[in-house]
Order: structure tokens, then sequence, then C-alpha cells
């Protein structure tokens, strides 16, 4: 049994996968107001009532304003801020663990959340193509590297598109309460349904991956937690996922990758009122996950994408909102990232395309540089049909 | 979403967690463990036959009876009266029956009584508010069970719950608790099988409409309209997203709604929630949707007209089609099944009986049976109409249920994205999916375990004096699945509680045992895919 401090991916699992776990912001979350470009004085004017207001360097202490990042290897503010709610994430930065990608996004050209979630996590940008998901196919490609039910897991009731085509990814909502109680174990019953469910009655694949999930969450007797502040971690929903991907890959069970769904981005009205809340529980889930993992020894292991469906408009709507736009922001989390900078081609505010900030780092060279250098290696062709990677953006080493 | 932050689902369920315990009831599986101990005559555990693979072979499961599909793709569960009851009259005139729903009196004085907030205008429930919270959700939500598990009429219960999805609005969300309950009432169940257009003009001017897709706040000015109702209308109420729209008409149908809000505690003229229409914050000027010319100076009437155009666009009753033929029939209808239904909902201008009418008429209604897996609010209303139909609302006023459907990841009115819950099976045949349901159907021990009243499991009476296993096995069988089992089904339940009871299949089973045995093949019936499809 691996203790705390010793954390790392499962002995099982090759040296050259880190474990890999995916955040999907669900709504179109806003990258302006999230990392602001403060030196573009375009932002301030098409966002006239609802910017982050710049850093100011004699009111460092000022918990309204951004807060200024340099990349590790200048020595000057590099004109990007954190939303001040995203304030814990400031650290994992300075350790050089998160790298932020601005103005990125999958050239899709929709602009409905459902249709725009559905090609992202497909991995295309057009209806027709393949319909399972990006990272089942990355998954199907690498050969797993043990027989584990859970090498692919959802921490929800429901798969997510993205691990369509993986060898029945697992959908667990709650760990504690998946399982049966001792008496009905004994009982065989597990073997009955094992019977029933059996090849080819409708639903035997997923049948048979709850069945062996269910031994090896037995097996694996992972303690219960009350609630996530009893663990250090937020009390809020993906506070609570992330607990649970930290207590999966703690336990001695080979998890490679788990998907996260982050509700609730989509801030039409009254942006300043609304993203603060959002930004504070992904940036207080992930540090909590941050620290208990260890940043110099889980975390080397480990790789956090974060990424939305699109962005929103460069200029606010008449209800101090923004409405759907196109390119966003991408966070990359973990030992194998190299953090520490914002990646971005400044495409500049013009409203002139659309009101929308353009996309310059396509999302996809960002995920296929992550899926070669840290997750073992992968075939871009499978991954993403049709897509030639330019030249990596050098967000992994 | 207008406020996706103040006030989430987990705090009321930490409450309701606390006050009742449920999960230590259903944790891991309905007081199994505590049935052993009433299980005195009876043997050992896992010595049975249960370790013996099964040779793989063809497996086929036997089809259910043409009534029995019909049934379950129109209800929420058969229920073994009203199966008797559509073979006295035939499917055709049953379900015309269902298309014009009796009153009932009983229920709705059971629902004013039990889940009074339900009723109340936005004006009467900004007086608590947001004190109220809880109590308006816990009733929406129990009320929204107790009509599905006990209504007879299940139809217009079904399309209660299909247009709440379309229509769908987030109830634990800024003011929607106190808005959302009036929707409920005039726009959803009003029309549930009315006419298309009327439920749509009327989803349009619904307060909770109003502010969960943030038009409330949409006004003419140089920063532009707010596109969020806009876009969704057409989207996911009318047009579909390939019907035919470009971002340009989001925007110009964006400025027709300008000015649609509603009225606010305090303002004048009317009460809270009441549709407004605010000329001064309206975009006089003119503009083209969907290559229509809207002329400037219309006021409100440019809204309403853009609701006619695409009520009136082939975008919309395909879309309306295919969602039905998906509810109805399958994930992958035909399009034969879609053209109809599209073709009756066109012919009839929208009304909802002759649409539905076309759709049972179809080959593929019957015809194409067990093609889907049922939604969790279907699975846990069959629970409760095949084990227990004539068990009364139980003395826990409904929190049991909510707890069920919150394990099983749909509450009423809880989804929170304008989509409305998916119906589409692969989202919910997950593996958390299943095993969630195959814990849920140890609720068949209720009755049986002393102090779990949550339903009233009569066992007894569904026997009718069977006391052999063999026997208790078929009869539990007709009257919970009503539907024949594979003969390899049948066999490897029977195995099982041979091993489990220390019994033969035909030796006569002393007293209590029948009974006991009952809940087990009850359990293991309801966790089969047989229960599961329809």
């Amino acid at each position: 049994m691996l203790t705390e401090n010793t954390i790392a991916a499962h002995p099982d699992i090759p040296d050259d996968r880190d474990i890999l776990v995916c955040i999907f912001q669900r709504g179109a979350a806003d990258g302006l107001n999230a990392l602001v470009p403060y030196f573009d004085s375009d932002y301030y004017a098409h966002r006239t009532s609802i910017a982050v207001p710049a850093p100011d360097p004699l009111d460092p202490l000022n918990l309204n304003n951004g807060i200024p990042l340099t990349n590790y290897f200048d020595t000057v503010p590099n004109g990007y801020a954190l939303h001040p709610a995203l304030q814990l994430m400031e650290q994992v930065y300075l350790d050089g663990n998160l790298a932020l990608v601005h103005a990125t996004g999958v050239p899709h050209q929709i602009r409905s959340h459902f249709s725009a979630q559905n090609l992202i996590e497909r991995g295309v940008i057009e209806k027709t193509g393949p319909s399972t998901g990006w990272l089942g196919r990355h998954l199907a490609f690498s050969s797993p590297a043990t027989g584990s039910a859970f090498r692919a897991i959802s921490i929800s009731g429901n798969v997510p598109v993205a691990l369509g085509g993986a060898i029945e990814p697992l959908a667990i909502d709650n760990l504690n309460d998946f399982g049966f109680d001792q008496g009905i174990l004994d009982s065989g019953y597990p073997q009955v349904l094992t019977d029933l469910f059996r090849n080819p009655i409708p639903f035997s694949g997923p049948a048979e991956a709850a069945l062996a999930a269910m031994d090896e969450l037995q097996a694996a007797n992972i303690p219960p937690v009350n609630q996530p502040s009893d663990a250090g971690y937020p009390n809020t929903v993906l506070g609570g996922k992330l607990l649970q991907a930290a207590q999966l890959i703690k336990s001695n069970i080979p998890v490679e990758v788990v998907c996260i769904d982050s509700d609730g981005w989509d801030h039409h009205q009254n942006l300043p009122t609304y993203i603060g809340p959002s930004l504070t529980e992904l940036a207080g889930a992930l540090r909590a996950f941050y620290d208990d993992m260890g940043p110099t020894t889980g975390m080397q292991r480990i790789t956090v994408l974060v990424y939305t469906e699109f962005g929103r408009r460069i200029k606010q709507n008449g209800s101090q909102g923004t409405d759907h736009g196109t390119a966003s922001l991408a966070y990359l989390m973990g030992g194998g990232v190299n953090g520490g900078q914002v990646i971005s081609d400044w495409p500049g505010l013009d409203i002139g395309q659309n009101e929308d900030l353009q996309i310059t780092t396509d999302l996809r060279t960002v995920i296929t540089e992550m899926l070669d250098k840290r997750l073992g290696g992968t075939d871009v062709g499978i991954v993403f049909p049709g897509f030639t990677v330019p030249t990596y953006v050098n967000a992994f080493i | 979403m207008a406020n996706d932050t103040s006030f989430d689902l987990h705090g009321i369920l930490g409450r309701l967690q606390n006050r009742r315990e449920f999960l230590q009831l259903f944790g891991k599986g309905l007081g199994y463990s505590a049935l052993a101990t009433v299980l005195p005559a009876c043997g050992g555990s896992s010595s049975g036959s249960s370790d013996e693979p099964l040779p793989p072979q063809t497996i086929v499961i036997p089809k259910a009876s043409p009534e029995y599909t019909a049934l379950k793709r129109t209800s929420f569960g058969p229920h073994r009266d009203e199966l008797a009851s559509i073979k006295t009259l035939g499917i055709t005139n049953y379900l015309e029956q269902q298309l014009n729903p009796v009153d009932e009196p009983a229920l709705e004085a059971e629902i004013a009584s039990s889940f009074p907030l339900t009723l109340k205008s936005p004006a009467e429930l900004i007086q608590d508010f947001p004190d109220n919270i809880f109590d308006v959700a816990t009733q929406m939500i129990a009320a929204t069970q107790y009509r599905q598990m006990f209504s007879q009429r299940q139809l217009f219960e079904i399309m209660v719950e299909f247009w709440s999805d379309h229509f769908n609005i987030h109830l634990v969300n800024g003011l929607g608790p106190t808005l959302k309950p009036d929707d409920d009432q005039q726009v959803i169940r009003e029309h549930a099988l009315g006419n298309f257009r009327d439920l749509l003009h009327a989803s349009a001017k619904s307060s909770a409409m109003l502010f969960y897709l943030d038009n409330f706040i949409n006004q003419a000015g140089p920063d532009g309209a707010n596109e969020n109702y806009a876009r969704e209308l057409m989207e996911l109420h009318t047009l579909g997203v390939d019907g035919g729209y470009t971002e340009f008409d989001v925007k110009e149908v964006a400025r027709c709604f300008t000015g649609w809000t509603l009225r606010f505690p305090g303002d004048p003229g009317g009460n809270y929630g009441e549709f407004v229409y605010v000329d001064a914050i309206h975009d006089n000027q003119a503009k083209l949707v969907l290559g229509n010319t809207i002329a400037m100076g219309g006021g409100q009437a440019d809204g309403e007209q853009v609701l006619d155009i695409l009520f009136s666009h082939p975008s919309t009753a395909n879309f309306i089609a295919t969602k039905l033929c998906r509810r109805f029939i399958s994930d992958t209808p035909s399009q034969a099944a879609v053209d109809a239904v599209a073709a009756a909902f066109t012919n009839s201008n929208g009304e909802i009986k002759d649409t539905l009418r076309a759709l049972f008429a179809t080959a593929d209604f019957l015809g194409d049976a067990d093609q889907k897996f049922t939604r969790p609010s279907e699975y846990l209303a069959t629970l409760v109409r095949s084990l227990a139909p004539d068990t009364g609302y139980p003395p826990d006023k409904g929190t049991t249920w909510f707890y069920a459907q919150n394990t099983l990841g749909q509450i009423p009115f809880y989804w929170p994205t304008p989509d409305g819950y998916p119906d589409q099976q692969s989202y919910w045949a997950s593996t958390g999916g299943l095993l969630n349901r195959w814990r849920l159907s140890f609720l068949s021990f209720a009755g049986i375990i002393p102090g779990v009243d949550v339903i009233d499991v009569d066992y007894t009476t569904m026997l009718n004096g069977a006391n052999t296993l063999e026997t208790v096995v078929d009869t539990i069988t007709d009257a919970v699945l009503m539907r024949p089992l594979s003969s390899d089904d049948r066999s490897t339940i029977v195995e099982w509680l041979k091993g489990e009871l220390g019994v033969t299949e035909q030796e006569l089973l002393p007293a209590t045992v029948p009974e006991q045995a009952s809940a087990l093949v009850a359990a293991v019936l309801v966790s089969s895919v047989y229960f599961h499809l329809r």
C-alpha cells in the first residue's frame, strides 16, 4: 500500500505515463476575465463595466485587482493577471506547475453549447467523423497497463462523450456508495447479476464493468470521507469530485484517466457577480488536489487539463454579461507541465471579427503534445482525425 | 443561466440527508443482512450453483405482449390494473382514453394538501423567499413523483415530463423557486396535451423562462441584446441546432425579444412574476429573421411574430417529431416514423394529441419493442407501480423517493442546462447507472424488514398460495415483471435460490419462506434488463 507522501502512478503503470485528470468547464467559460490581458487597453474599452482592474504596483494587496504573472524565464510581468478569485493558483504557477494557454480553443465555428461540447469531445471540427471521443480513441490506441476496470473513470453518473471508444469507461458518482452490503456479496447475488447480464444481453458491457469495479473497490477499501472539507477540499461539487479522484489515485487502484465536469460557466448576465464564485470553486478544488497529491511527489506523475467548449465575446452585452464567443483559456497543471508561463500568441482584441477572441493556439496542438509527452505517446491521426499539429507550444516537459 | 451559484443542490441534499438518514437505509442495498436474521429456516450463503459458469449461447429475451409494450412506452410503468384494462379495451381505445384524461379530484386534493406550495403564485411564494426554497423544491419534486407513481393520467404525465425537459428550467436557480411552480401549472401542465403553438407562446411569456434564460434583462442599447433566450429558443425549443438559422438570426431574434420581462416586487401595475412588455427598452428598429422582415415599430408583436415564424417552420415539425419518436420508440427512430409524426404535427397545426396519434399508429411503436433503457424517473415509479401498485403515499412524504431519484441522477427540475435531461439510453445505461438500480432493487424488501414502510409490498396476495421455489419464482415473475423470462434466466434465479435457501425446486417451503423468497426474486427481476427495457 502506498502512503500519502509517496503516491504516484500505480507501479504497474509505465513510467512514461502520467495519470490524466480532465476537467471540462460546461457552459463556455469566459477566459478574458479569468486571465486578464491587462496590457491590452482594448480589454478595458470593450468591457467597460465588467473588466477586472489591472494590478496596481502601488497597491499590491488590493484584492479587487488582478494578480500579475511573470513568465519563469523572464523578470518582468508578462501583462496577464489572474482574476483575484484564482488567487490560490498563484502558488502553483510560481512552483512552475501551472501553465495557462490563452486564446485557445478548437476552430469548430459553433456557438451552441451542446453541439460544441460534442465536437470538442469527439475531437472533430465538423459533424462528420467518428462518434467516439478523443480521449477514448487515445486509450484504445495506447495499450492498457493493467487489467483494472478503473483505467478510465468519470466521477459522475454518466460517461462523457470524450471517453467514448475506450473499453467500458466507468461512471461512478460516489465511490463510497458503489457496492453492495457484505451480506449481499456473500449471497452470490453479484454472480446472479453476472449471469443475467451475460453477453449478448443488452448492457452486458457496463454491467460486467460495474461488477468488476465493485470487486476492485471492495478490495481497495477506500476510507469514506464525510464531507470534502474533512480532507481539506472545498465543500463544493467540484471539490467533492476532485477529492474522489484523489482517493482513487491514493488507493492501490491503477487508475489512468479521470474525467470530471465543472458546471455553471454560462454567464450571460452580471459576469462580475457570478464568475467570481465559479473561479473560487475551481481554484479551491484544484489547489486542494495539488496539495493533497504533493507538489514534488504525486503531482510529478499527474497532469490536469481544464478546458471548455468555447469562450465568450470580447465585448460585454447589455446586461453586464457576455454572449457566446470563440477562444478561451485552458489550464495545465502538473509536474510535467512546463509551468510558470502564459502560453499565448496574443491575437489582439479587435472586435471587427464577430466580436470574438480569435484562436491562435489550437487546443488540439496542446492536447496532442500532452498525450505525446506525458501519456506515453499517441497517434494524432486517430485522436484528432484530419488535424496536423503545426509545432508544439512547449507546454510540457 | 441567470444565476448558477446562489443555492446549490448539495446544500439541500445535505439537510435532507441528516434529517432522514436515507443513505443508511439504502446505502448498499436495503436490509439484505437484516433479512438473513429473519430467515431461520434457511441455510448457507454462497454454496449454491451460482459459481458454475453458464455455457456461451445465443440469448434471446422473450418478447413482451404488445399491450405491455404500449403501457411501458406511455406510462411510468405497467400497473397490473392497467394491463388488465388495456387487454379488455384494446390498445387503440386505451391510448385514446389516455389522450383524453379523466379528472382526478382525489389526487388533486392530495396534491393540494400535501404539496400546497406547488400551486402558489409567484406573488405568494416571494413572501417567504428565500426561506422557503427548501420547501418549494421538495414539494415540487415530491408532487411530480407522486403524480408519476399514482396518477391514472399516465400519458399526460409522460408528456408533462417530456415538455418539462423540452422547455427545461432549473428550479433552484436564483428566483426560480418562486417562478417555476407557476410555469409548471400554467405552461407545461396546461398545454401538455394541447397545442404546441400555445405552449410555445406561453413558455416565451413564462416568468420562470424569462428569468432562467436571461431575457428579463434583454434590452436595446449600445452593448447589444442578450442572446441567451434567442439562441435556445431556436436551438432547443423549435428549429433544432441544424434547423437552418444563422448567427445573424440569433442576434436579430434577440433584438425582437428586447423588453420582454417580468414584473418584480414593487413594480406598478400588477403582481410580481407577471409577464410585462416594456416598450422603453425594446429595440423598435426593423429586423430580419430567417428571411422575414419584422417591420419597425412592432413592439411586443415582434417577439410574437418570431414565435409564429418558428412554429410554422418545417424544421420545427421535424425536430419535435424526432424528439417524440426518440421518447416513444428508440434513439434511432426510422425516417418513416419521424416523417409521419412531423406530417401530423404540420397538418394539425401543432395539435399534440393528433401528433401522438400518428406516432402510436406507426409500425415501430409496437413492432420495435425493447429498444430503450428506461430513464431513472420511470425506473423508480415502475418499482412502485409493479411491486406495490396499491401502496398509498408513504409515511415519509416522499423523502425516500427524493433520495432514490438523487442517487439515480434525475431529480425533477434539477437539470442545470436548458437542454433538459438526456433522452438517450447510452447516457443512463452506465456502470454507475446500473449499479444504482441494482442497489435500489432491494426496495423489494420493504414490508419484510420491520420499520421499512416506504411502500407496502404485499407478497402474500401476489403469491396466492404458491409454496414451492418454482411456483414462487413463476408467480412473482408474473406479478412483478408481467412479461416472460427466458428459461435460462428463470433457471439462474431458481438455482441461486436453491443454494441460498437450502431447498429444492419442488419441496414445500416452511411457512414464512415463500414471502421472504419473493422479496429476493423481486429484487433480481427488477435488476434485470427485462425491467429496464421498453
